[in-house]
This record gives C-alpha cells, structure tokens and sequence, in this order.
C-alpha cells in the first residue's frame, strides 16, 4: 500500500525546446531547465537541499558531471546536502516521483530538484544514434548478436499485437496524428508541421510493419521539477500538484523474454495505483501515455483500463484523444513528436502532466484538468510504471 | 569500406556449456531439478524457485514463431548487408522463448504460430548461433 497519497507535491517545472541545438553543450539543457523549474515555483534557490538528476546516454564524461554535482555548482545550491542519480531509462520521471517523494515525506530533504538532460540529437551521428541503441538495454549475450535494436523491437511488439486484436495500420498510424496535433500548439516540440494517416504510411519501413514516421527520433533536450511536502507546497503556491498514487511491475531485462508482448506489466501496475489515489480511469482528465513508439501508446491505453483491448487505435483515430476530445492523451506530441531525449522522453510526459494541471499547457491546455496520469517504461519497455497526480486529494 | 564484424556473444561463465552445445550442432537449455521447469537463457539458480540444482537438457528443436520482424532498414552497422533479414521470439516446445532469425525462406512468408525447426550458423571459430527454419 502506497503511504505518498497527498503526502508530497510538484511546484515548479522547466523545460527546453527539444531539437538539434550544435552550439549548445549539453550542460545547458540541465542548468537552464533547473533554472526554470526554480523560477516557476518561485522559491529561493537556496532551498533546495538534495538534487537528482537523471543519466545521460550521449557521452560518458557529461554524465559524469550529473553524477559529480555540476548542476548544484553550476547554480549555487549552497544549501544542497545530497547529489544522486536516480535513473531507470525511459521510467526515470516516473521514478522521480516515488523515491523523490519519499526523500521529502522521511524528512530526509525539504526541496528535491529533478534534472535531465541529454545531447542525442547533435552529440552522436543518426547512425552512431541507430548503433547506440542496438546495444543500450539489449542483452550482448542473447540479442544483440541476432541484429535486434529498438526499431525491430517496435516491429516485434506491433506484429503480434495486430494478430492478436486485429488493429490496423491505420489505428497505428493514427496514433502518430493524435500526437502530431499536440505537438503543433507545443513550442517546445521539434515536429510541429501537420502529419496526416496517408504520409504515415508512405514512409519508409523500418522493421515490418513499423515504418520511419512511426518512429521516435532522437533530440538535445532537458526538463526538470521540484518536489516538496504537501504542507510546504500549499504555502507557496495555489495549485499544488500532489501525488496521488503510484506503481511498477518490472517484467523483463531480456526482450525475448517478456510473456506477454501485447499486454506487459501495465494492468497490475495500475490497478494499484489507481486504487491507491481512490479512482478509476473515468475520473482521469488527461492521459500522458509513454509513447515511443505507436504500439506502446495503444497498449498502455487499453491496459490501464481506458477502453477495452483492440479499442484503442479507434480512439486516436476517431480524436478522443485530440485536443479537444473527451481523453487529452500525450499532449506535449509525446516522443514521437515533441522528440526523443533518452531519459527525458518520460521526464518530458511527467512535467507535461504537471503543466496541465497547474493550468499552465497554453493553447494546449486541457479544460478545467484535475486528475492526470502519467506511464514510463524503461530499456526495452522492460517495467510499467504508473503514476496518478491531482490538484484534489480524492 | 569495411564491413563492421558481427557482434559476437559476450559469455557469462554460467552460459558457456550452451554455447560449446551450439557449436557442435545442439541446442541446449537448463531445467530445475527440484520444479522440474526448463530454463532459458541460462540461469546461476533456477527462476521459478531459486533452486541450485540445476541441469541441462537437449531441446528438441521445435518451435513456433511467437511474433516477428523483417528488418528492412536502419538496421545497426554490422547488419545492413543482411537487410532484408528477419528477428524473431520464437517459443521452444520445452516452454521458452528466445530470441533468434528466421533463414532459409523468403522474409515474407513468416507467420506469426508457424512452427520452426531450429538450425546452426557458425559465425566465427568460436561461436555458432542457433537459427530457425520453417519445417
């Protein structure tokens, strides 16, 4: 039983434009997305007492200046008392959230500062990209030396799912339109020009049937948030976002070996969580399912209980999930659209959550959002993490 | 331009008797002599009930195709000459999956449920990878 329900809340988020910036070191995208979160939660810097940034993949001498507390002195934390990394690949927002939280809820810190930042964008080459991630979180022993990678792991999980429910390419392919009309009222997101079902699958394939604009691609970017206790976070701002609840299912390192490629660990996982805050999935205003790739977004949909299995491309290709449809689903484009930062592409959902909710999403913001839910999945989609976040305490 | 090497497995110790068993032709897994369950990819204990006492077992080879890909593009560097190839889970009789390619047909015609026959590839004097064929 989670004991963090309207114990511990966000108040201040930031983020940088996702894209290929050549000019810009990658510290920038984490300084100055801390930056922001600080200004947005519009506290003394010198409050914050433990920072956790995330890893980054694009060169090992700039996650080393994560681990060796660059952020805190880039800033002047001068109160910091801890610098650790917290990183689960694509769930580390998600788990911001839980071992953030119970940093603050023990009294271990008041202010915990939550950083990521990469370069895969302008620091490695497309291919060096492909060749990075045909090994980052692939078995060496068992996969790698079959050609796997992540684009034919998309294929592997799209295939069986299409035989089991009978989803089109063209429910697939609508997933990445429902992204797309996000991504084009977010400034922050690279790919911002109208995307129809006809261009989707005119693409280039990649590994059968997932084709090129199916595919997430890879950008410089950073985000950050701030954590605090309830009590503190109702003296300094009117809308605290709380944690309402929380859970994971880890179900496989090795892809081959997950038992279930069409379902994963999503329904136990939220079944807990959802019980914790008190809800079911009628009371959710806003979406941020881990998107990734199409496949990903239609499973963690039906799984977490928005519609039934072999429902959800209708749901994106019918606009429930647009702007303006009855389930606001992945509003920042996810990383389909608003691009592909590592570690980010689940810290980016998490704040895009926290943005709706405090009211601050602009011209795309979900009317009159309360309750929003939010998944990450690491390595090879190897756990289901799901996390429910309010400004109500049900 | 010089064609990248093939990524060859990197061994754990408690994995080396299914290698050397792939080399001479034999496809290998463990099972757990206390829960009887078979085990794959090799394990220092068994899985399912943390058991020590171990063994291995010959597979038989027969499998079917849990899911699949054809790999027609982007595919890593030491790959791309084999495009269009296919990745596949395929599911062992025995009761385990792995991940391996479908060769000796047209990458079309995989099917999801098809059943395989497994066959051998020697990559190198040191490692021969276990592949799958339609029967």
């Amino acid at each position: 039983m989670g004991r963090l329900k309207g114990k511990v809340a966000i108040v201040g988020i930031g983020e940088v434009p996702t894209g290929r910036f050549p000019d810009r070191a990658a510290i920038f995208h984490a300084v100055e997305s801390a930056r922001l979160a600080i200004k947005d939660a519009g506290i003394n810097k010198d409050l914050i007492d433990f920072v956790m940034p995330t890893a980054a993949l694009y060169s090992p001498q700039f996650n080393t200046e994560l681990v060796t507390c660059r952020i805190a002195e880039e800033l002047g934390l001068r109160n910091a008392k801890t610098n650790c990394q917290i990183f689960a690949g694509g769930s580390s927002g998600s788990c911001f959230l839980k071992l953030g939280g119970s940093i603050i809820e023990t009294g271990i810190a008041n202010y915990v500062l939550c950083v990521h930042a990469d370069r895969l964008g302008t620091g490695v080459t497309a291919q060096g990209g492909i060749d990075l991630f045909s090994t980052a979180g692939i078995s060496a022993e068992w996969e790698v030396p079959f050609g796997q990678h992540y684009s034919a792991i998309a294929g592997l999980t799209t295939t069986r799912y299409k035989y089991e429910t009978g989803c089109t390419d063209e429910q697939l392919a609508a997933v990445c339109v429902s992204n797309r009309k996000w991504a084009e009222l977010n400034p922050n997101a690279f790919f911002r020009k109208p995307l129809t079902i006809e261009e989707v699958l005119a693409s280039k394939m990649l590994s059968t049937p997932l084709r090129a604009k199916q595919s997430n691609m890879l950008f410089d970017g950073g985000s950050a948030l701030i954590i605090t206790s309830a009590e503190r976070a109702a003296e300094i701002t009117e809308k605290p976002v709380y944690l309402l609840g929380e859970s994971g299912r880890v179900t496989h390192f090795v892809f081959s070996q997950e038992p279930d490629l069409t379902r994963f660990g999503w329904a136990e996982a939220a079944k807990e969580a959802f019980g914790e805050a008190g809800i079911t999935p009628n009371d959710v205003d806003v979406a941020e399912i881990y998107d990734s790739y199409p496949i990903y977004q239609v499973i963690g949909m039906e799984e977490l209980g928005f519609c039934r299995r072999g429902e959800a491309g209708e749901m994106y290709l019918k606009g429930d999930t647009w702007p303006g449809g009855r389930l606001p689903t992945t509003t920042n484009g996810g990383m389909l659209s608003q691009g592909h930062t590592g570690a980010g592409g689940g810290v980016a959902l998490l704040v895009e959550a926290v943005r709706q909710l405090m009211g601050k999403a602009g011209q795309r913001q979900a009317p009159d959002a309360k309750i929003a839910v939010e998944t990450g999945t690491g390595g090879t989609y190897m756990d289901a993490q799901v996390t429910i976040l309010g400004t109500v305490i049900p | 331009m010089d064609r990248p090497k093939k990524p060859a497995p990197i061994v754990n110790d408690w994995a080396r008797p299914f290698w050397e068993a792939a080399r001479q032709g034999k496809l290998t897994i463990q099972q757990c002599k206390d829960c009887k369950k078979p085990i794959f990819y090799p394990r220092l204990c068994c899985p399912h009930c943390f058991s020590e006492d171990i063994h291995w077992i010959e597979a038989s080879g027969k499998a079917t195709v849990y899911s699949y890909t054809v790999v027609e593009n982007n595919a890593p560097s030491a790959f791309i000459a084999d495009m269009p190839y296919v990745v596949a889970v395929v599911r062992l009789e025995e009761g385990v999956q792995m991940l391996s390619n479908i060769v000796g047909c047209d990458p079309y015609e995989v099917k999801c449920d098809m059943p395989v026959q497994v066959t051998f590839e020697k990559l190198d004097e040191e490692f021969t990878l276990p592949k799958f064929k339609p029967i």
